[in-house]
């Protein structure tokens, strides 16, 4: 039939109804007058009739399906009919809606998350085709880091698989002007960039070729900076502003949605403002040094990532070959093209990929409540479907009726938990860590709108499907039968609820281990010693700018009056500045200890290295083992000294004073002078907390010949550090009133910050498993609470005749241990197989740890058994009297 | 004469139509002469009448309409349409090659 013709049907309903009625009415007839004319009385003539006809409503049933004004009708009907059941019990629908809304909540904010970092394309033309390429050299353990500069010119000019191929490069910027200098971050960019990425600026224009030189002093301002430092005013372009004391005319402006580079194409922040890539000479002539140059490139139509990486390895080989043989040994340089998705999202996919899976684990159990409330619920409503199934519902029928109600709870669960989703969302953006990407683009949007609601029918389904099942196999007969008594459930019912418990119990407890290894890495985390002493210690990073100052002269001048200023501040116990602070950074200095064999199994020797000046040590907190500290005879003049850390001295020197050792920069070969070591002070994490220690030197900022012109400031407080933010800058500022002053921050704010990932990871799971362990407990507090209410006759019984409360107690409690039990050792065993897809978010704690295991095993025990304790007393206040009579 | 038989999965579509061939009928009078014909063999059951019927209808082997009966009661007739009378040519043929390759296998098997 054309659906015109039946959907023409649907508005002759009623008189269709009419017509099938009549008809059957008509056969019926015609049967009983045959019957009357065999003899039979009326009355007999009839019922025979009847009976041979069938059962006429079934029938009519049958019937109008075939004669298509069902499906439409039916689903309106079901679902109107399915309000007002949900409506009659409101206790059942807040619980299942609430229990849905949660685990739907929970995994749409996830997923917004997901979609937003992982899954979303880069917000870049044909993002697909663009790569990162890096090099390798052996001296930097061949992982892949960025490219040298001459480097980037053979790039340019040898591959063949690439449209284009530009670099970048972070750097920091003073911008004076109006209000108080502030350092903003400054990308130099090669003039291809912008049309590499696909993106041109939404006012003024591009980079032109000729201005990738030096001598070109132009800007192009991020929409954000444009905003926040010229309140958008279009006139700026042409005008000039103030970057480190330099002029520079603003060109163009880059639209709002543009944003580079992203978390993961290089270290550091997002530009705030772009300039001339326009390498310098010196630049151009550091072969084989100062890799320091991000590389993008974007595929020629059809290329392969395998043939793109062929390509740049070999242009690679050809660059070694013009090394002196050497370098060329030693260096061994190579190259690769990584795609850029991976170089941005590949560090966090695993961590989101696991949080979504978390998430779904607590939807799972939400379902499983769900599934059992329902279940018990379809023993109340037994008779009234066994009624259905005999006034002629189909089967079918019946179970679509069902859908429709399960459907309508997914809905209403999905929409509340939209809602939550949203909060949860809000809450967690702004928690959100600085090594997640692109969150910015995190939200709402049609593609979240249609997974939740991808997600609500695919809860209806996995919690209505089974309930729906075992309530249309009603028996009718003995249902019927049954009278006035409640039905009971047969056997393979309660089977079903209790598998349903176990896998809820066995799902919580995966969770939960996983959240207990998070929370005992953390606490190792925590306890580790950063070896210096966070407190009362105020750090602030100043770099000044090379046209001011360019005699070395002057920049020793400015850090000398400056430290002098800052002792005098009252507040203030101890002064110093080092080149790089505790848990930021550190560079890799290769050195040669003089007679010591290096271990074995290494080649070159590496360490970290500060240039420190004032009494940075001593204001940091590092402890002194051996000799002593540099001080004011430590002079250009005097001998080059040096200070190590406990771990270098051990490894070079193991049971040796190592004060009078003596030690080199560069390979065995370099014609460095000898640096005396003067001191031992103790070891200090200098990466992230979490990472291993890494030997590091110190050296006397007077010593250099090249004094750094960035230096970081500590200052250490006698009280609160931050108190001392003010008069930290009036200082500087005394000294230069156009010195940016970066960064300022209490030691304290750096650790949690170095700590932030991890406590947001943390935070997250320990909340899922909370709500997976609340869910579970309600699950079995509902299991065991049904049971017990099903058979108060039977337990009246057993106490009529004479068992002990404790009996009956140990029983009921003693059915939600088995369950209990079997879900533990399920979860134990999936938590086994689960959890070494955290290693990487672990810190000292193995995935299989003991501890963890067995403290969350009993925490979720406690609150299970906690939850068959309830029920359990009721069943103990069972007054047998009354259970009897009650029947 | 036997118990009466069950109708084969199938068949009864085939034995709504050729009963139609012969004249219009509702659907009492279907399962009468079904059964008058197959002299009580073939007993059709309501049940599956009605449904048939519809499914007939609904394919357009078979248009209904309302008529007068015998004695002069309102009853739904159905009629064959051309696309059912070619079904039943179709069907027929089927049916003749099935009955005779059974009796072959039958005739071989004894």
């Amino acid at each position: 039939m054309s659906t015109i013709k039946r959907f023409a049907r649907l508005f002759g309903r009623e008189q269709l109804e009419h017509e099938l009625s009549d008809e059957l009415r008509f056969h019926v007839e015609q049967q009983t007058a045959l019957n009357i004319q065999k003899g039979m009385t009326a009355e007999e003539a009839r019922f025979a009739a009847l009976r041979a006809f069938g059962g006429v409503e079934q029938i009519k049933e049958e019937s109008r399906d075939l004669r298509g004004i069902r499906i439409l009708n039916d689903l309106i009907q079901d679902l109107r009919y399915g309000l007002r059941t949900l409506a009659k019990s409101p206790g059942f629908t807040a619980v299942a809606v609430l229990t849905l809304a949660l685990g739907i909540g929970a995994n749409t904010a996830i997923f917004s998350v997901v979609n937003a970092v992982v899954l979303r394309p880069l917000p870049y033309k044909d993002p697909y085709r663009l790569v990162m390429v890096k090099e390798s050299i052996l001296l930097a353990g061949a992982e892949p880091i960025p490219v040298c500069a001459p480097d980037v010119i053979q790039f340019q000019r040898q591959n063949q698989v690439f449209e284009s191929v530009a670099a970048f490069r972070g750097g920091q910027f003073d911008l004076a002007g109006e209000g108080e200098p502030e350092r903003i971050t400054a990308e130099r960019v090669n003039a291809g960039l912008f049309s590499l990425l696909g993106v041109q600026p939404m006012l003024g224009r591009a980079f032109t070729t000729d201005e990738d030189q030096p001598g070109h002093p132009i800007a192009i301002l991020t929409y954000a900076l444009w905003k926040r430092r010229f309140g958008a005013d279009p006139g700026v372009i042409g005008r000039t502003m103030t970057l480190d004391r330099q002029p520079y005319t603003v060109i163009g402006i880059m639209p709002g949605s543009f944003s580079f580079p992203l978390q993961g194409m290089e270290q550091g922040h997002t530009a705030d403002i772009f300039v001339p890539m326009a390498f310098t000479r010196e630049e151009l002539a550091d072969e084989g040094d100062n890799f320091n140059y991000s590389v993008l490139a974007r595929l020629k139509p059809g290329i392969s990532l395998a043939s793109a990486n062929a390509d740049v390895e070999a242009v690679a080989y050809r660059i070694l070959q013009t090394y002196p043989p050497q370098f060329r040994d030693r260096i061994k340089l190579s190259a690769v093209a990584l795609p850029l998705s991976s170089q941005v999202v590949g560090k966090v996919r695993t961590l989101l990929l696991l949080l979504l899976g978390a998430v779904g684990f607590v939807l799972l159990i939400a379902c499983a409540n769900v599934a059992n409330l329902l279940l018990s619920r379809a023993a109340h409503r037994q008779r009234e479907i066994a009624v259905r199934l005999a006034l002629g519902a189909g089967r079918a029928r019946l179970l679509r009726q069902l859908a429709a109600e399960n459907l309508l709870l997914a809905l209403a669960g999905a929409g509340l938990g939209l809602l939550l989703a949203f909060g949860i969302l809000r809450g967690m953006v702004a928690r959100m860590p600085a090594n997640i990407p692109r969150v910015n683009a995190i939200g709402m949007n049609l593609t979240v709108l249609a997974f939740t609601l991808a997600l609500a029918g695919f809860t209806a389904l996995l919690f209505g499907l089974a309930p729906a099942l075992a309530a249309s196999r009603a028996d009718l007969q003995s249902t019927l039968k049954e009278g006035g008594r409640s039905a009971q459930q047969g056997p393979q019912h309660h089977r079903l609820r209790s598998a349903l418990v176990v896998g809820e119990v066995a799902l919580s407890l995966v969770l939960l281990v996983g959240a207990g290894l998070l929370v005992r890495s953390f606490e190792r985390v925590l306890a580790t010693q950063p070896g210096f002493q966070p407190e009362h210690v105020l750090t602030a990073s100043l770099s000044l700018p090379e046209a001011q100052y360019k005699e070395v002269q002057k920049i020793r001048d400015f850090y000398r009056e400056l430290m002098a200023e800052l002792e005098q501040l009252p507040g203030v116990t101890a002064v110093g500045a080092s080149t790089d602070l505790p848990l930021q950074a550190g560079w890799n200095h290769i050195f040669t200890p003089e007679r010591s064999q290096p271990p074995p199994g290494t080649g070159l020797n590496f360490c970290w290295h500060s240039v420190i000046l004032g009494d940075y040590l001593q204001t940091m907190g590092v402890p002194l083992l051996r000799g002593r500290y540099f001080n004011e005879q430590d002079t250009p003049a005097s001998a080059p000294v040096l200070l190590v850390s406990e771990s270098l001295a051990k490894r070079y020197w193991p049971n040796q004073d190592p004060i009078g050792k003596r030690l080199k920069w560069g390979p065995p070969e370099s014609n460095d002078p000898w640096l005396t070591i003067v001191g031992v002070v103790g070891d200090v994490k200098q990466g992230p907390l979490d990472a291993p220690t890494i030997q590091h030197t110190y050296e006397p900022y007077a010593q250099r010949n090249v004094p750094a012109s960035s230096l970081n400031v500590a200052l250490r407080a006698a009280g609160g550090p931050t108190s001392l933010a003010a008069s930290l800058r009036a200082a500087v500022w005394r000294l230069d009133r156009q010195l940016a002053v970066a960064q300022v921050r209490a030691m304290d704010e750096v650790i949690s910050e170095s700590t932030a990932p991890r406590r947001f990871t943390l935070y997250l799971l320990a909340a899922f498993a909370a709500l997976a362990v609340v869910l579970a407990a309600i699950g079995i507090y509902g299991v065991i609470s049904y049971s017990v209410a099903q058979r108060t006759h039977e337990i009246g019984i057993r106490m009529a005749l004479g068992a002990q409360r404790g009996d009956v107690l140990r029983q009921v409690v003693g059915q939600g241990l088995h369950l209990l039990g079997a879900g533990v050792l399920i979860g134990v065993v999936g938590a086994l197989a689960l959890t070494r897809f955290l290693l990487s978010l672990l810190y000292e704690v193995r995935p299989n740890d003991p501890l963890t295991f067995i403290s969350v095993s009993l925490i979720l025990t406690s609150v299970a058994l906690l939850a068959c304790y309830i029920p359990a007393r009721r069943a103990t206040k069972v007054d047998p009297m009354n259970a009897l009579r009650y029947e | 004469m036997g118990k009466p038989a069950d109708l084969l999965q199938g068949t009864l579509d085939l034995l709504i139509l050729k009963t139609l061939k012969l004249q219009p009928m509702h659907g009492w009078g279907i399962s009468q002469r079904i059964q008058q014909i197959s002299e009580d063999v073939l007993r059709v059951q309501q049940g599956s009448l009605y449904p048939a019927l519809y499914r007939l209808e609904n394919q357009g082997l078979i248009v209904a309409g309302w008529g007068a009966s015998e004695n002069n009661r309102r009853a739904r007739f159905y009629r064959l349409t051309a696309k059912g009378r070619k079904r039943l040519e179709a069907e027929e043929s089927n049916w003749e090659r099935l009955a005779a390759a059974i009796a072959q296998v039958l005739a071989a098997t004894s």
